[in-house]
């Protein structure tokens, strides 16, 4: 028979539901006749519930400068940047061939040769930007299967949401979705002999970033229908 | 710690999309998409730094926190979600600073005083507001199972584990802060939960 200051220490695990059965019997049967230990118990759910119920506050002070300062980053917050040419890291050595350039344009897509790449090249500068620095380790394939699983993740949402887009929203993603696809595909063919082209990198990450965003705008649309 | 509370496990989910475009940038090393994931998470840590150690540190793990994320960034391989990853991070992190940061906080040494573990006084708007100093100002054992536990929703042998203690020195602390916490209740919370 254990002692009421027992069951008192136990209360919590009492409330967390931790007891086996029969010490969760005993406890019950010492709880019908213990006001105090009823009203304990009432508040150490209180408390949980509060504790559950706590938000998170952001710092007082930005401390992206001083992190981004350690880092070698350039402390400019982004809503400030100057849009500009910058250095595209984003490389996929596995990428193959040169010869076709990509443009990514805001209804469509457009192909271009290569002598017209080469003109275009001038204009996407590679001089590192403010933000670009180099990475301690790059692993470019965990790049990769990120984004894949980011994919994978937007595709799954979305078949299990699909109910809540209507017909024609559903022609335009697909047909959306296959013209990206195909571009992403050529891209990364014609990066097959020149990996390192920061022209068909740019626009095959930005190509890929536009695929990222179809996805969730189409994922929340139809997950706030369904 | 694997596992997350529901609520965790669906904001995690919810930010996967958003941060995998920004990981995958960051790990070639793109500034500007690491400080997307900072501004994307910085309330979490820092409010995970505080609770934890209490506010003079909170600023400096917090840095230090993403300074070690970005050094580490290229061991992410997706197989969580970025937040929870980070989140493991910070925790192991600001548990290894733990020792030091305590006994820069005498306070925390002293234990009960801290709270009146006995007090019987009705609980006041002014005392709910306060929940988070009475936090605060739990000793240090108390504090760090009760953030773990009832705040983060880890579990004890998970807590034990990190900590190096026993399950039933976690179950003890965790039952020591809540019961240092329960007269700071709001009243209405008080009610419900009888």
């Amino acid at each position: 028979m254990m002692s009421p200051d027992t069951w008192t220490a136990r209360l919590s695990e009492y409330v967390d539901d931790q007891l086996d059965a029969a010490e969760r019997g005993a406890l019950e049967a010492h709880l019908a006749g213990c006001a105090d230990c009823v009203e304990t118990v009432a508040d150490l759910r209180g408390v949980k519930v509060r504790a559950s119920a706590l938000t998170d506050r952001p710092p007082a002070g930005d401390l992206w400068g001083g992190i981004a300062a350690r880092i070698g980053v350039s402390p400019a917050p982004i809503a400030r940047q100057r849009p500009g040419p910058r250095r595209w890291t984003f490389t996929l050595p596995q990428l193959a061939a040169a010869g076709v350039a990509l443009v990514v344009g805001g209804a469509g897509l457009f192909w271009a040769g290569r002598a017209s790449l080469t003109d275009r090249v001038g204009v996407v500068a590679v001089e590192p930007g403010p933000g670009v620095v180099d990475a301690p380790r790059v692993r470019p394939a965990h790049a990769r299967e990120t984004y894949d699983r980011a994919i994978a993740d937007l595709e799954r949402v979305l078949a299990e949401n699909r109910a809540g887009l209507d017909t024609a929203t559903i022609r335009i993603l697909e047909e959306s979705l296959r013209t990206i696809d195909r571009a992403i595909a050529r891209a990364r063919e014609a990066l097959a002999g020149d990996p390192s082209d920061s022209y068909l990198n740019t626009h095959l990450a930005e190509t890929m970033r536009r695929k990222l965003d179809l996805l969730r705008r189409a994922a929340a649309l139809a997950t706030a229908s369904s | 710690m694997d596992e997350l509370s529901a609520g965790a496990r669906i904001l995690n989910r919810t930010h996967v999309p958003d941060d995998a475009a920004d990981v995958a940038l960051a790990q070639s090393g793109d500034g500007h998409a690491f400080e997307r994931l900072y501004r994307g998470h910085v309330a979490r840590v820092h409010t995970l730094a505080r609770r934890m150690t209490g506010p003079d540190h909170a600023d400096e793990l917090t840095q230090d926190v993403f300074v070690r994320a970005w050094e580490k960034l290229g061991t992410f391989r997706g197989e969580a979600a970025f937040g929870t990853w980070l989140h493991r991070l910070a925790v192991n992190l600001i548990l290894s600073r733990r020792t030091r940061i305590g006994k820069d906080r005498q306070r925390f040494e002293g234990g009960d005083q801290a709270l009146d573990l006995r007090s019987t006084a009705p609980p006041t708007t002014e005392l709910a507001i306060d929940f988070e100093t009475a936090i605060a100002r739990l000793p240090n054992g108390a504090r760090t199972v009760f953030v773990l536990h009832d705040v983060e929703g880890f579990r004890h042998d998970e807590i034990a584990h990190d900590l190096g203690i026993a399950v039933g020195t976690s179950k003890a602390q965790l039952h020591r802060a809540r019961m240092l916490l329960r007269g700071h209740l709001e009243p209405k919370r008080r009610e419900r939960g009888r």
